[in-house]
């Protein structure tokens, strides 16, 4: 497969910024194992997951701790791995917009780019931790242009989240009211996934396909119990698996895998 | 402004290899100054140089020593530089089809992963030293593949110069890899053998206080008695990057580019 360390200007962010880029080609693999690589040839075009980053992470954390190369090369499908620091992938309100540059402006790049089919319905996007919530925000607030989210160990409710780091029950490196404008009041805004689910729902919007995966020994496990009931209970077309597991790249990884083979065969 | 380490599996070199990719895109002066909109357009490819390193260098070297970047973004220029150790961008006698992987399997690549053109008309080769021995060797060996060739300070006839350290220094268990009985093989010996009415045109510059000057002096007088289309520069300076990057800037003047997408 091919690894694409790209280093790009966003003019949203307005500095560098750094995206992995894995697109599936023929590799040792297949010629050990007479693979058929006849898919790979000129005019191809691949489904494409954008894949998150949780706190404290960056653009290379996929690649150097999970298979996630083996994985895109497998299910044929074009990753891409962009940076957004510790911001829960919002515009700011001290700070860059995250938000924008990964739902606009580099999907525009990449299509541009790189060989990817552009339809919402081989377009998904998925991250663990942080990055789960990202990728939930993101397409629900997106759900033209995202088939499916795919939410690893996800702080989805983020109020809870916000609760517990304030009480100091869980460790976290957020600067709550750079991030949002009123970290009081999440809940019920546009930055709540329950409340961005429900206006979409009432807007007539088809809503994307949720994958949700949390380990059951893992500290936001509760929480991502709570967070599969509510989105249910709207009637939510969402897959839910757990699995012996803490918070941890064992999770992530075993779990990608899982997750993207569920996003190609459903 | 699209900076890329690109690594995948080669069939050809039947390993993974290393290829360092520009590609214009907006840059800082593009969005500060409003010229965005030119890299906008879908369905279009980019003019593309590629881009040849010297003996016992790498796919690294041209970014990290010259402004081949800046230069590149000015003329909405693609530039790939890929690794070919010290083959002389030969298909070594026991070792790697370079050539082959340079002339053949890379475009394709490109083209199927990246907006980079394939024609004919919009594919350019450049190098330095070994890689202008290397850019001439393509455009000779491959006229139907490449518009316009470059060298700079190219190791074009090698045969001519008297106790050359780059050849001197190489690991004689590699040399035998790469030219097998022989000693080397030279570019100058192309020129028996081109027509030159299907060749593309070629630039070579060379300093005239480079240890390599006479072997550009010779490959001039030669191209010139077989009527091949060249143009020779000469400048004040020696074997080193300050030459290199100052005059990849003629050479990118100099190639027929059209200076947006294609």
């Amino acid at each position: 497969m091919a690894l694409l360390q790209c280093n790009l200007f966003s003019g949203t962010l307005c500095f560098g910024t750094d995206i992995n880029v894995i697109i599936p080609s023929p590799d040792s693999d297949d010629i050990l194992h007479k693979k058929n690589i006849s898919y790979f040839h000129k005019g191809v075009k691949f489904p494409v997951l954008y894949l998150l980053h949780g706190a404290y992470g960056d653009y290379s954390d996929w690649l150097r701790l999970s298979k996630i190369e083996a994985y895109a090369n497998e299910h044929k499908m074009i990753v891409i791995m962009p940076s957004a620091s510790n911001s829960f992938y919002q515009d700011m309100e001290y700070g860059s917009d995250y938000e924008t540059y990964m739902t606009e402006e580099l999907p525009a790049f990449a299509q541009q780019m790189f060989p990817m089919l552009t339809d919402r319905e081989h377009t998904f996007i998925g991250g663990l931790s942080m990055g789960g919530y990202g990728a939930l925000k993101l397409a629900f607030d997106n759900p033209d242009k995202y088939g499916a989210c795919i939410s690893l160990s996800g702080a989805l409710d983020i109020q809870g989240v916000y609760e517990d780091i304030r009480e100091g029950r869980m460790e976290a490196p957020f600067l709550w009211d750079a991030i949002f404008s009123d970290p009081e009041r999440i809940q019920g805004s546009d930055k709540d996934l329950f409340e961005l689910y429900k206006i979409g729902g009432e807007q007539g919007c088809i809503m994307p396909r949720i994958f949700q995966s949390c380990g059951t020994e893992d500290f936001i496990y509760h929480s991502n119990l709570g967070a599969r009931d509510r989105l249910m209970e709207m009637g939510a077309d969402l897959t839910y698996e757990e699995h012996p597991g803490i918070h941890d790249w064992n999770y992530w990884d075993a779990n990608i895998g899982r997750a993207m083979e569920w996003l190609i065969y459903n | 402004m699209a900076h890329i380490q690109l690594n995948f599996y080669s069939a050809l070199l039947k390993k993974n290899t290393n290829v360092m990719v520009f590609i214009p895109s907006i840059g800082p002066d593009d969005y500060l100054f409003g010229s965005e909109e030119k890299f906008n357009l879908t369905n279009m490819k980019y003019q593309v140089l590629y881009l040849l390193h010297g003996s016992y260098d790498d796919y690294t070297s041209w970014s990290r020593n010259s402004k081949i970047e800046c230069y590149a973004q000015e003329k909405c220029l693609a530039v790939v530089m890929p690794s070919a150790e010290n083959s002389a961008y030969l298909n070594m006698y026991k070792g790697e089809a370079y050539q082959d992987y340079i002339a053949n399997e890379l475009p394709e690549f490109l083209e199927t992963i990246l907006p980079i053109s394939t024609r004919r008309e919009d594919s350019f080769i450049a190098g330095l030293s070994m890689g202008g021995g290397g850019a001439f060797r393509f455009a000779l060996t491959f006229p139907e593949k490449y518009q316009a060739a470059a060298s700079l300070s190219g190791g074009l006839h090698m045969g001519i110069l008297k106790n050359c350290t780059h050849l001197d220094k190489m690991p004689e268990n590699y040399m035998r890899a790469v030219y097998g009985d022989k000693k080397y093989s030279d570019v100058i010996e192309l020129l028996d053998e081109v027509k030159s009415e299907v060749l593309p045109p070629l630039y070579m510059i060379c300093g005239t206080e480079d240890f390599i000057f006479p072997s550009n002096e010779s490959f001039y007088k030669k191209a010139l008695d077989k009527k091949i289309p060249i143009t020779y520069e000469t400048a004040r300076g020696v074997h080193c990057w300050d030459f290199w990057d100052e005059h990849i800037r003629d050479v990118l003047n100099w190639m027929p580019l059209k200076e947006q997408m294609v």
